[in-house]
């Protein structure tokens, strides 16, 4: 059961969140209407989609991040697609990601179902087509780097 | 100087993240805390008043965290400050990047209250602020 802050934070973020949804919505219309020069507008989209994972994951709600975190993905190789037919397949992709996530916003309630399910393969599908996601770095990984990284040289003293 | 004496500033365009954050630190005993929706407004704080550590988002319109660490490092008065990212960024070749240009410490959402206390206060004990 979600607590009473909980909720209030729910609702702050998907009020805030209908912002982002709207720009994104917008470049992905943007895209479709001129797919090869405007393409860089995908970056556009994926760090709205990043920004949503994000907070999602912060406020524990793994489905929404994880569709938003494959948006996010998509977006990047779209803006690297090379050919029409693969900006139209990132472009459909990513209104279903979309469209989903913002379901999801607004019904948090709502269980994972089959269909999030298939979508979510899907979108793993197209993302694995388009080569896989970027390589991802651990928070140990982090710390390694950090720490082999002199802290007493960070400030350029 | 003890935590109620450090000054914070936290960046970040989600309102409900600044709020999280700024309660989390709140319980930490910091109580001299403001907030910037981006680099931009960041850095303007940043020169108009003294801080002793920013705790930043990574994408934010019209300014990143990133792009502000980097003006902040190039920077001969502000270049001193604690500087820790809070972000859902994991790309290892993004989070180089942020550890080269002069990061602190990097905390990875989703983060817990008493993980990003630690790094925190870890932050400030190494810059022998605390």
């Amino acid at each position: 059961m979600m607590s009473r802050d909980h909720d209030i934070k729910l609702q702050e973020f998907i009020g805030e969140l209908s912002g982002f949804a709207q720009t994104a919505e917008d470049t992905l219309k943007k895209i479709e209407s001129d797919m090869m020069s405007n393409k860089s507008e995908f970056s556009v989209f994926s760090e709205r989609m990043f920004t949503i994972r994000g907070t999602a994951q912060q406020l524990g709600l793994p489905k929404i991040a994880e569709i938003a975190g494959l948006g996010e993905e998509i977006a990047i190789k779209g803006s690297a697609a090379e050919k029409n037919s693969q900006v139209r397949k990132c472009v459909g992709s990513l209104w279903d990601a979309l469209t989903t996530v913002k379901y999801l916003l607004m019904n948090p309630e709502v269980e994972t179902n089959e269909e999030q399910d298939i979508l979510v393969n899907r979108l793993q599908a197209t993302l694995k087509a388009f080569g896989g996601a970027r390589e991802t770095i651990s928070p140990d990984e982090i710390e390694k780097l950090l720490c082999s990284d002199n802290s007493g040289e960070n400030s350029g003293e | 100087m003890t935590p109620s004496e450090i000054q914070i500033l936290i960046v970040d365009d989600v309102q409900t993240v600044r709020v999280q954050v700024k309660e989390i630190l709140k319980s930490c005993g910091f109580e001299k805390i403001q907030v910037a929706g981006n680099g931009v407004e960041a850095l303007s704080t940043l020169k108009s008043e003294k801080f002793h550590c920013v705790v930043s988002d990574w994408y934010m319109e019209p300014m990143s965290g990133l792009e502000l660490l980097k003006k902040v490092r190039e920077d001969a008065e502000l270049k001193n400050l604690a500087f820790v990212m809070l972000t859902a960024e994991c790309t290892k070749e993004k989070v180089i990047e942020a550890i080269k240009a002069g990061l602190d410490d990097y905390v990875m959402k989703p983060f817990s209250k008493e993980h990003a206390q630690l790094k925190l206060m870890n932050t400030l004990l190494k810059r022998k602020m605390i």
